[in-house]
């Protein structure tokens, strides 16, 4: 350091001028750590301590009321007979299938009819957003009334169409589709709202460029909209992935409108693991099944950050 | 100058840094938290609280059930230092839901909370349940029916006081029986004929027929008389006695009722208990329902015109419906167990002239139901002699059989099957096949209290 004919003081090059800055980089960490921490404390206690816990209890027998007893791999093997297991396996990788690709596309094109600055799209937009300002158990009520046997309004319509006597809920052949088409319902406006972030980073001046080579609608869409939203698109699958594997909204829908039936029907790995958690008190079972269920999420997760590589942008 | 001045003023006034803030921020919440969580613990410590769950809401469907339990609260409190709070649990949560189960998980369940029969094994197997024997005098024990008694008996001791018996039967309505030109000769008396009516009853808006859809305790409970007409169970001496012609014909009952579109696969309101929504809207044309349809219709659908019949049996069958109904336990591990235990007996199970008028007034005026004590039967005489009431003690109680007490396990294997046939179209001699063999499984290994 010097010190300025003013008094004043100076900073100089040299050795002290880097202690200074090591030091500024430290207190930066030390901040970020801080600002990290309470985040980090909230994920180990509720989330992580909690999972460690429940791969733990995979291996006893826990009756819920303190009992335990240390069965090891009896509750994965029981799991390998348990008929109902694998079939929720079976219902979840249905839900799966049909909910993800039904999410893009309706997220994706209710993005694209809205993204142009008008006072119709604007109210558009406040539409599609609407449900996910309504509690998932309201919605479910109101879902299970306009879909009741003969007097629901949707059991009315398809009747004035010529089908009769659908049990849009009580059908085993039906329900889980039901569930499928009330989860889009509630969560395009979600997506449509991510979509229409990934929409307004392309320039402009892309489509303008491409329009003035003569490119149609078409070739606009899919050579500069689809390549540039593939962040968005990642992003959008693996959430949608992620949620409907963890039967996230679904849980709420099928505990308020079916309780897992008919017959099983709707019975996601969530619900049935739950159901034998805290209705059968089979909290050990429940925790293995929970464990294996972790593993498949995070394999699927595993897979699509392979198949996309990550959602980035191709290069060159 | 602006900036000596800002300067100035820092110094000056000595605004308090943000390390300070931060600081007292934390202590002041310190502050604020340690009053409420130190309270409680303070209280229990002191002079406990019992918190009673049940579900009949304050200003819920039927005001006068919550009325009753509010009431019988007040009295106890009036005249003793440990207090009685009431908690309500929303009722799809407390038969349905797991709010009981989750508490007695995590070590917080209530000190007295209401259970019935088909719940009855998870708490008593796990000895959650206090023995309240001690508490309820010779004489009292005597005035309960063992018929009554024996779901809520472990090894003779006294686990549960009923406060009600819910015979199941068939509500039908008058207008829609007028006006198919029906009348009180066409009450059917066999399945074959009650298959029929329903068909007959049924219109483009409205079902003939209606049983309960939801899986759960509930629809194996409202199932089981059907199993029972024909002479089948759910096991016998520790063996499965589930793979049966009565299982596989009351299987095909209810299959038949809802594969010929005269009763419905998703009902209205709580479900198949709940009697306003379905029959008395319009819904449905007859309802199988618990005597405690009366007292809800009686509150909210006072015009609505109907009638109730015994539930019709199979060919060749008895007649024999299930008996239902709820009971004061006390929790064995509550903060204060020998108050608990003595304000169930001293509720419901005394000798004294108000403990036999309380539960007279709860079966005959909160609710309709049949009494779990023969001297209500003298004591509310009046009620019982005349009106639907007086239907049910004199033709449906006597062919009254307790609901059955099974683990959760073995409810969730027999409501797989009842799901399987009523609603996925299976195969009923398969299902039952499969839910007996399951069941046999299950008693295999299994430990806990008699099932009976």
């Amino acid at each position: 350091m010097t010190r300025s004919a003013e008094g004043s003081t100076e900073v100089a090059a040299g050795p002290p001028r880097r202690r200074r800055v090591t030091s500024q980089r430290r207190r930066e960490q030390i901040a970020g750590a801080l600002f990290v921490l309470p985040d980090l404390l909230g994920l180990l206690v509720f989330a992580g301590l909690p999972m460690m816990l429940a791969v733990v209890l995979g291996f006893f027998a826990v009756d819920g009321f303190g009992g335990y007893r240390f069965v090891g791999l009896a509750n994965y093997r029981r799991m390998l007979h348990d008929a109902l297991f694998l079939q929720s396996l079976r219902v979840t990788l249905l839900y799966v299938v049909l909910l993800v690709p039904s999410l893009y596309l309706s997220g994706f094109a209710l993005a694209l009819l809205v993204q142009r600055r008008s006072v119709l799209s604007g109210l558009l937009r406040t539409l599609f957003f609407l449900p996910q300002m309504i509690s998932l158990v309201v919605v479910a009520i109101i879902w299970q009334v306009l879909l009741v046997d003969k007097i629901g309004l949707v059991s009315r319509l398809s009747a004035l169409l010529g089908v009769h006597n659908l049990s849009w809920l009580g059908d085993p052949r039906l329900a889980l589709y039901a569930v499928v088409f009330i989860s889009v319902w509630f969560l395009m406006g979600f997506y449509m709202l991510i979509f229409l972030g990934g929409l307004q980073d392309i320039p402009r001046e892309y489509y303008d460029a491409a329009r003035m080579d003569g490119a149609s609608a078409w070739a606009s869409l899919r050579y500069i909209t689809l390549p540039l939203l593939k962040p968005t698109s990642f992003f959008v699958l693996l959430v949608s992935t992620v949620a409907a594997v963890a039967g996230g909204q679904a849980f709420d829908l099928i505990y308020v409108m079916t309780k897992g039936g008919p017959a099983n029907a709707t019975a996601l790995a969530i619900y049935y693991i739950y159901q034998q958690a805290f209705q059968y008190n089979e909290f050990g079972y429940g925790c293995a099944m929970a464990t294996v269920l972790v593993v498949i999420l995070m394999a699927l997760t595993l897979l699509l950050f392979a198949f996309t590589r990550g959602g980035r942008f191709e290069q060159g | 100058m602006v900036q000596d001045s800002f300067a100035a003023g820092r110094r000056g006034t000595a605004l308090p840094t943000r390390r300070q803030i931060l600081t007292s921020a934390g202590l002041g919440t310190l502050a604020l938290a340690t009053p409420a969580l130190a309270t409680p613990a303070l209280a229990r410590a002191d002079r406990p609280t019992l918190s009673f769950w049940q579900f009949y809401a304050p200003g819920g469907p039927v005001a006068a059930q919550a009325q009753w339990f509010e009431d019988v609260v007040a009295k106890w409190n009036a005249s003793n230092d440990v207090k009685v709070t009431l908690e309500y649990v929303p009722n799809d949560q407390y038969m349905n839901g797991s709010k009981l189960q989750t508490a007695f998980a995590s070590g917080s369940g209530p000190d007295l909370f209401l259970i019935s029969p088909g719940d009855f094994l998870r708490y008593g197997n796990a000895r959650m349940l206090l023995d309240l024997t001690p508490y309820i005098d010779a004489a009292a024990q005597r005035d309960f029916p063992e018929q009554v008694m024996a779901t809520r008996k472990i090894a003779g001791r006294i686990y549960g006081i009923p406060m009600e018996v819910e015979p199941m039967a068939m509500y039908y309505s008058l207008a829609a029986f007028e006006k198919a030109g029906l009348g009180e000769a066409d009450i059917p008396k066999d399945w074959d004929a009650l298959l029929a009516l329903g068909k007959k009853l049924t219109t483009h808006n409205r079902f003939g027929l209606l049983f309960e859809t939801t899986p759960g305790y509930y629809q194996n409970f409202t199932w089981y008389p059907f199993l029972w007409q024909g002479g089948g169970g759910i096991q016998k001496d520790g063996k499965s006695s589930f793979n049966g012609a009565a299982a596989v014909q009351a299987l095909q009952l209810w299959q038949e009722s809802v594969a010929s579109g005269a009763a419905p696969r998703k009902l209205l309101g709580g479900g198949a208990w709940d009697i306003v929504p379905n029959l008395a809207s319009g819904y449905c044309a007859m309802q199988n329902c618990g005597i405690w349809g009366i007292s809800a219709l009686r509150s909210n659908a006072p015009s609505f015109r109907y009638g109730v019949f015994p539930l019709p049996v199979p060919k060749g069958g008895r007649p024999v419906t299930v008996g239902g109904g709820w009971a004061f336990v006390a929790n064995a591990r509550g903060r204060d167990p020998e108050t608990a235990g003595r304000f169930c007996a001293w509720a419901l199970a005394s000798t004294k002239p108000d403990s036999v008028q309380r539960v007279a007034d709860w079966c005959t005026r909160a609710k309709s139901d049949m009494p779990p004590r023969t001297s209500v039967f003298a004591a509310a005489s009046a009620a019982y002699g005349s009106g639907l009431l007086k239907l049910f003690k004199d033709e449906i109680y006597p062919t009254v059989r307790g609901e059955p007490r099974v683990p959760p396990q073995v409810y969730k294997i027999i409501s797989d099957a009842i799901q399987e046939c009523q609603l996925g179209g299976r195969s009923p001699e398969q299902q039952a096949a499969s839910a007996s063999q399951q069941i046999d499984d299950y008693l295999a290994t299994y430990s806990g209290a008699p099932i009976i």
